[in-house]
């Protein structure tokens, strides 16, 4: 199957370059150069992922980010040459999945990236995961709370799939990036800190004082007991 | 105890000014009242004493006289009525004194042949011992005059001052006789002590209302000064926007308006200088970021042609390799670039978190293995068996231990590196040392500037930015840590991290040593 990537670059040259490198490495690739027919490109292509630089005319990425977050909740990569922590925090809270600053290491670090959030997290091991009022089912990636399905990203869902999964376990940060990421190295954690943020926000019945996915101060994160 | 006390006094003295004027004023003005007290109580209590005695001595001048009429005039020669005319003398003169109580001698002078012999009356509380022997010696010789003495006297088991005044008395046929008043003056005397201590009390309040005066008027003069100190010191602190209030037109206001002139220049200037240097920071900032897009493009489209370099001919790869490891190049300058310029903004922000140093250290260490192996050298870690835990922003101390380690690799001639994680109560520390090239003391003194080089005509080619070890610097110092170099040229370098064990602990000495045999320079 040949996934289908949008890439959202205001740099002509840089979007036609990552589009070959794309089209190169085996994927179909559309480029978009501001942020309108971003939105356009995302309604008729039909993108499997989408590459977002942050700083795009006239509306900024984030807002692009956002409005494909209210639709969809396909995986958006941000690209971005700003090392600014308050830019990065603020796409990941926008929805972005995972980011990459320019210039990434290399195409094969951007590509593995890319793989990493294409690929389904791995065979599941149980149709079904119940924490609490969650009901949680594996095959058919859907997540009921109360017989009411919730909304979640595919990041989202197996973020929760993986503390699910190992219910007395604690993850580091480190370890959930190493598995819901797959990264091996070198991550920023605030990665987990913000998605797990938004993810409690869908299912807690009070996101501040979380009984879902429970901070184990100091250590990380873990499925809540009931 | 007591020198403590006084250590205080001395302290609260040299600090406050309206304390030492105060002070300086109550001394002056009891000094001042003190001699003027004593020259007043002096001259009042001469006065009091050279009137009280002149009326004396007139009195007595009156009554000797009259005494020796009355018994020049007598014309009794026979010793009973002599004597009946002597013994009224005393009960007459006690009863006749004008002023106060006198007590009266009528003596014989000693060693005379007269035909009559008398008895000397005296009065009853008196005793003849009481007049000074000397005294009775000069009025015996002495003719026709009044001859006067002060005395303390006992009366009653009392001292009490006295005037004793004696004159000669001639009476007929018995001869010489010594007449005696004693004037009682100690009336002078309580005057005297209740002026003078009136005189005291009135001084030492005067005293006290001085000292309130000097306090509260030098709180009027310090009060301003004090303000001004206050405000300038708020100033230094970085408030700039502080001013004294400025009334009327004395001294003191103007001093206001000069200082707020000074403190408007003072805002004017930092604020300029604070908006250039934002600007340049900014600029820099920008500059990096712009760059980085091209960048990007010149990376993947070279990229790409890597991919096929087999298509190209020898010299093309070359040229393909030169322009892959330029621009690696280029992007360490840009992103070191950029970290500077956020530190120079200060807007770097550690994210201080419980880390394990010793997992921190072998992470820094596994990363540069392959670099390490492929120049054949070997790096030795050392550290304590359990974990080093200590709240540090974990990506930039990684960043300093590689920084360091690749730098220790770089110059350390091919032979071991080693590497020490030590730990105290309040502090962990890090030292890699190289035995290799080391440096000389003016080559490490410029070790942490600025694309500083200790080889320059090493080839720029390989290498790192000229950045790394500034970038170290800020590092360790957003952890309020030292990091500090020691070398000695052809024996080695050893570069010491030192870091607080808790976000804002203080320590006062590094955990482990920095090459005592090296010379030493710190940056702290």
């Amino acid at each position: 199957m040949v996934h289908k990537v949008l890439v959202v670059e205001d740099e002509e040259l840089l979007n036609r370059q990552l589009c070959d490198m794309l089209e190169n490495a085996g994927y179909e690739a559309v480029g978009s150069l501001d942020g309108v027919n971003a939105m356009l490109a995302f309604k008729s292509f039909n993108p499997d992922l989408v590459l977002l630089d942050i700083q795009l005319p006239p509306t900024s990425g984030i807002e692009v980010c956002k409005e494909i977050r209210s639709v969809s909740g396909v995986p958006v990569i941000m690209l971005t040459a700003k090392t600014d922590d308050e830019d990065v925090v603020a796409g990941l809270e926008a929805g972005a999945d995972d980011y990459i600053f320019k210039p990434m290491p290399s195409f094969k670090v951007l590509q593995a990236r890319i793989e990493a959030r294409l690929r389904p997290l791995r065979e599941p091991e149980v149709n079904e995961l119940v924490i609490g009022p969650l009901v949680i089912d594996v095959l058919g990636h859907e997540v009921r709370r109360d017989g009411v399905r919730v909304p979640l990203t595919p990041l989202e869902f197996n973020l929760l799939q993986t503390l699910a999964e190992s219910p007395k376990q604690v993850f580091t940060r480190e370890d959930l990036l190493k598995k819901v990421w797959g990264y091996h190295y070198d991550a920023d954690t605030r990665l987990v800190n913000v998605h797990v943020q938004r993810l409690r926000s869908k299912i807690e019945d009070d996101p501040d004082n979380p009984k879902i996915v429970v901070t184990e101060r100091g250590v990380g994160y873990k499925a809540g007991q009931f | 105890m007591f020198t403590r006390v006084f250590a205080a006094l001395i302290g609260a003295f040299r600090r406050s000014i309206q304390l030492r004027y105060v002070t300086l004023t109550v001394a002056f003005s009891a000094i001042s009242l003190i001699a003027v007290g004593g020259f007043l109580s002096f001259s009042i209590g001469n006065g009091l004493f050279q009137t009280r005695v002149e009326q004396i001595l007139q009195e007595s001048k009156r009554d000797s006289i009259e005494v020796q009429n009355t018994f020049s005039s007598s014309g009794a020669t026979d010793a009973v009525s002599l004597q009946v005319l002597v013994n009224a003398v005393v009960p007459n003169l006690e009863q006749n004194a004008a002023s106060g109580s006198r007590r009266v001698a009528l003596l014989r002078t000693p060693n005379q042949a007269t035909d009559q012999f008398l008895q000397s009356p005296i009065s009853t509380t008196l005793a003849d011992t009481d007049i000074p022997l000397n005294l009775r010696q000069k009025v015996a010789k002495t003719d026709y005059r009044i001859i006067y003495r002060t005395e303390q006297l006992l009366v009653g088991g009392v001292q009490t001052p006295t005037v004793i005044v004696g004159s000669k008395i001639n009476i007929p046929v018995a001869g010489q006789y010594e007449l005696y008043l004693v004037y009682d003056i100690s009336d002078v005397q309580a005057t005297l002590d209740f002026m003078q201590s009136t005189l005291a009390v009135g001084g030492i309040i005067m005293i006290l209302l001085l000292g309130i005066v000097a306090y509260f008027v030098t709180g009027r003069i310090v009060a301003p000064v004090a303000r001004a100190a206050e405000v300038a010191e708020e100033l230094a602190l970085g408030s700039l926007d502080k001013r004294l209030p400025e009334r009327g037109q004395d001294i003191v206001s103007t001093l206001a308006r000069s200082f707020n002139r000074m403190a408007q220049s003072l805002e004017t200037q930092i604020g300029e200088l604070s908006k250039l240097s934002k600007m340049q920071q900014r600029f820099v900032s920008d500059v990096s970021h712009e760059l980085r897009t091209p960048l990007t493009t010149i990376k993947l489209a070279a990229e790409m042609l890597e991919a096929r370099s087999d298509e190209l001919d020898e010299k093309a790869r070359r040229s393909l390799d030169t322009l892959i490891s330029q621009v690696a190049r280029f992007e360490s300058l840009l992103s070191d670039l950029l970290e500077i310029s956020r530190y120079d903004a200060g807007a770097v922000v550690a994210e201080l978190e419980s880390n394990d140093l010793n997992t921190v250290v072998k992470i820094a260490v596994a990363g540069l293995e392959p670099l390490a192996e492929t120049l054949g050298c070997e790096l030795r870690v050392k550290h304590p068996k359990n974990p080093v835990l200590a709240d540090l922003d974990r990506r930039r101390i990684e960043r300093v231990l590689r920084n360091l380690i690749s730098n220790a690799i770089e110059h350390g001639a091919g032979k071991p590196i080693q590497i020490e994680v030590g730990q105290s109560k309040s502090a962990v520390a890090v030292t890699i040392t190289d035995y290799g090239v080391g440096m000389s003391r003016s080559q490490m003194d410029r070790v942490f500037d600025r694309f500083w080089r200790a080889d320059p005509a090493r080839k720029r080619t390989t290498g790192g930015t000229g950045l790394g070890l500034a970038i170290s610097l800020e590092d360790t110092h957003v952890h309020n840590g030292w990091l500090q170099v020691t070398s000695k040229p052809n024996q080695g370098t050893t570069f010491r991290i030192t870091l607080p064990r808790k976000k804002d602990g203080i320590f006062t000495e590094s955990p482990l040593p920095l090459g005592e045999t090296l010379s030493q320079r710190s940056i702290t």
